[in-house]
């Protein structure tokens, strides 16, 4: 008993974590693909059997993220938002800020100093203002997406991409590649231009430090650089940034069992 | 695409050549250039003037005289339909609308920052779909219930095309929703002129019937089309190379050319 699963259908990868006494006891991670419904069945199976339990074991389960309605066996369905304000207040207390990029969308998450959140900014209408851009630049350029991050980070002399759109982008980098610039700098280059369409989702509702950010762009250490220079501000991040939303919906599951206990 | 139309002094067309623009502008243009020459039966030496106009302008190197696809635009489509008082032109990577007054151009908008609801649209959709891009008017002729495209961006609705291809929506009916989508947004930047007819729909994608029923759809009036959608800014460019030689020469003035030499040059030069 006491057992209680978070559930995370991204558009790109699913997430799934449980917990016990408000402690992680296990995580699993893997790729959505076309089907959401076969993908949380999946992530339940590996995250029970990392802990040897059973489904009859979980107490309460929610299910988040683009695919939230595919989670046949979730009690409870909950905005990422509001799980992705959950699981980085109980990592990092002090956040205020969250920016939280998705392979489909970036959100910037203001919070007070309970955790709650007070105002949030979505961006899903454009592929260049999501961690896709950096996707479809990865391809192009033929370097896996984890290794984007670190190889950017050589550039001496960023390109500047004279385009917001991701289809108009890629034909930029092939120019660029065409014209002997360096994988380096076309790649600080997407970086920087991700950065400034963040950036103008944090003037829509502020930015107050602590400021932290979660998601798949967390694991992108060129991401993460060119965002604290854009905003001026250190960022923090956690050590699993694609986990965040899983934990937070984990924890509302507990927290919502303790109320229910407690009435 | 690199579009050349050499016009007589009556502005009747002597040659017209349409190329893909590729990523060298300038071998290309000089391509497209001898090819219409040979058309015409013409020497490099007998043309009078050459105004270069569009996106890759500046990358002609042979020509006299730069101007904007705008004015180009607006003068083609007024000598094809004096009675235009809005132009819709979507090209491959750009959508305008001009509003034109008396013959002259008085406002315009565009979008050339995203690539939704420009022709890249649909060439991204056609390839997802593995149809040529001149396919796609004629399938969507036979849909009788479109899919709604939700998302604005290329890159978006291409998933959700794929998402709908795998549920088994018919083909038509997904190219139908496609060029229903790349209208309403073109339609709603253009409403911005506020509508008058007659409309008149130029660019590649006007090649597509398709698009054409939608763009008459969503503005809910006729449009015009050209015979040849591509070539009205090249027309408009040559009418002006001609008016501004004949002006000169009416007041007795030597035209004022560059030294003009029709050679490759590469891109790296």
């Amino acid at each position: 008993m006491d057992w209680f699963m978070g559930i995370d259908i991204g558009s790109g990868t699913s997430k799934g974590v449980i917990i016990k006494d408000g402690k992680p006891v296990a995580y699993h991670l893997l790729p959505s693909k076309a089907n959401y419904r076969a993908a949380a069945q999946k992530l339940s199976e590996e995250l029970l059997a990392k802990v040897g339990l059973s489904p009859q074991d979980i107490t309460y389960t929610i299910a988040t993220g683009y695919g939230a309605a595919s989670v046949p066996f979730s009690n409870q369905q909950v905005a990422d938002i509001r799980c992705c304000a959950k699981g980085i207040s109980s990592l990092f207390p002090s956040v205020r800020t969250v920016i939280d990029v998705q392979e489909m969308s970036s959100q910037v998450i203001r919070l007070d100093e309970e955790g709650q959140v007070t105002n949030f900014v979505v961006s899903e209408k454009c592929a260049a203002g999501s961690g896709r851009f950096l996707k479809i630049i990865a391809n192009v350029l033929r370097i896996d997406l984890n290794d984007i991050g670190p190889l950017s980070l050589k550039s001496k002399n960023p390109i500047t991409f004279t385009t917001g759109c991701a289809v108009f982008g890629e034909s930029e980098a092939i120019s660029r590649v065409s014209e002997g610039m360096s994988k380096e700098d076309i790649l600080a280059g997407v970086h920087k231009a991700l950065a400034n369409k963040i950036s103008t989702l944090i003037d829509r509702v502020g930015l107050e430090e602590q400021c932290a950010i979660s998601g798949g762009g967390g694991l992108n250490v060129g991401l993460i650089k060119s965002v604290e220079e854009k905003l001026g501000v250190q960022l923090l991040v956690p050590l699993q940034p694609q986990l965040v939303t899983a934990l937070g919906a984990a924890i509302m599951a507990q927290e919502r069992e303790r109320l229910v206990a407690s009435l | 695409m690199t579009k050349v139309v050499i016009l007589d002094r009556d502005e009747e067309i002597q040659a017209r050549v349409v190329g893909p623009t590729g990523a060298e502008h300038r071998r290309l243009a000089n391509k497209v250039m001898e090819e219409a020459l040979e058309q015409a039966n013409l020497s490099f030496a007998e043309i009078s003037y050459v105004i270069a106009t569009g996106y890759g302008r500046i990358n002609v190197s042979f020509a006299d005289r730069q101007i904007t696809e705008l004015t180009c635009h607006a003068r083609g489509v007024v000598s094809l339909f004096p009675t235009v008082r809005i132009a819709i032109d979507i090209g491959g990577q750009d959508a305008k609308g001009l509003k034109i007054s008396n013959g002259k151009l008085i406002d315009f908008v565009m979008n050339d920052r995203c690539a939704a609801g420009t022709g890249r649209f649909l060439e991204v959709i056609a390839a997802t779909l593995g149809l040529k891009l001149e396919e796609l008017g004629e399938i969507s002729l036979k849909s009788t219930n479109k899919v709604k495209i939700s998302s604005t961006c290329t890159i978006f609705a291409q998933q959700e095309v794929i998402s709908r291809i795998s549920e088994g929506t018919p083909l038509e009916d997904i190219v139908a929703g496609v060029h229903d989508a790349i209208a309403s947004r073109v339609v709603k930047m253009v409403r911005r002129l506020k509508i008058e007819p007659d409309v008149v729909f130029t660019g590649g994608v006007a090649k597509n019937v398709g698009v054409v029923y939608a763009i008459k759809e969503n503005l809910g009036c006729e449009v015009l089309v050209p015979e040849e959608p591509l070539l009205s800014g090249a027309i408009g460019a040559a009418i002006l190379g001609k008016e501004l030689t004949l002006k000169a020469l009416a007041k007795g003035e030597t035209i004022q050319r560059k030294e003009r030499r029709l050679e490759e040059v590469t891109f790296f030069s």
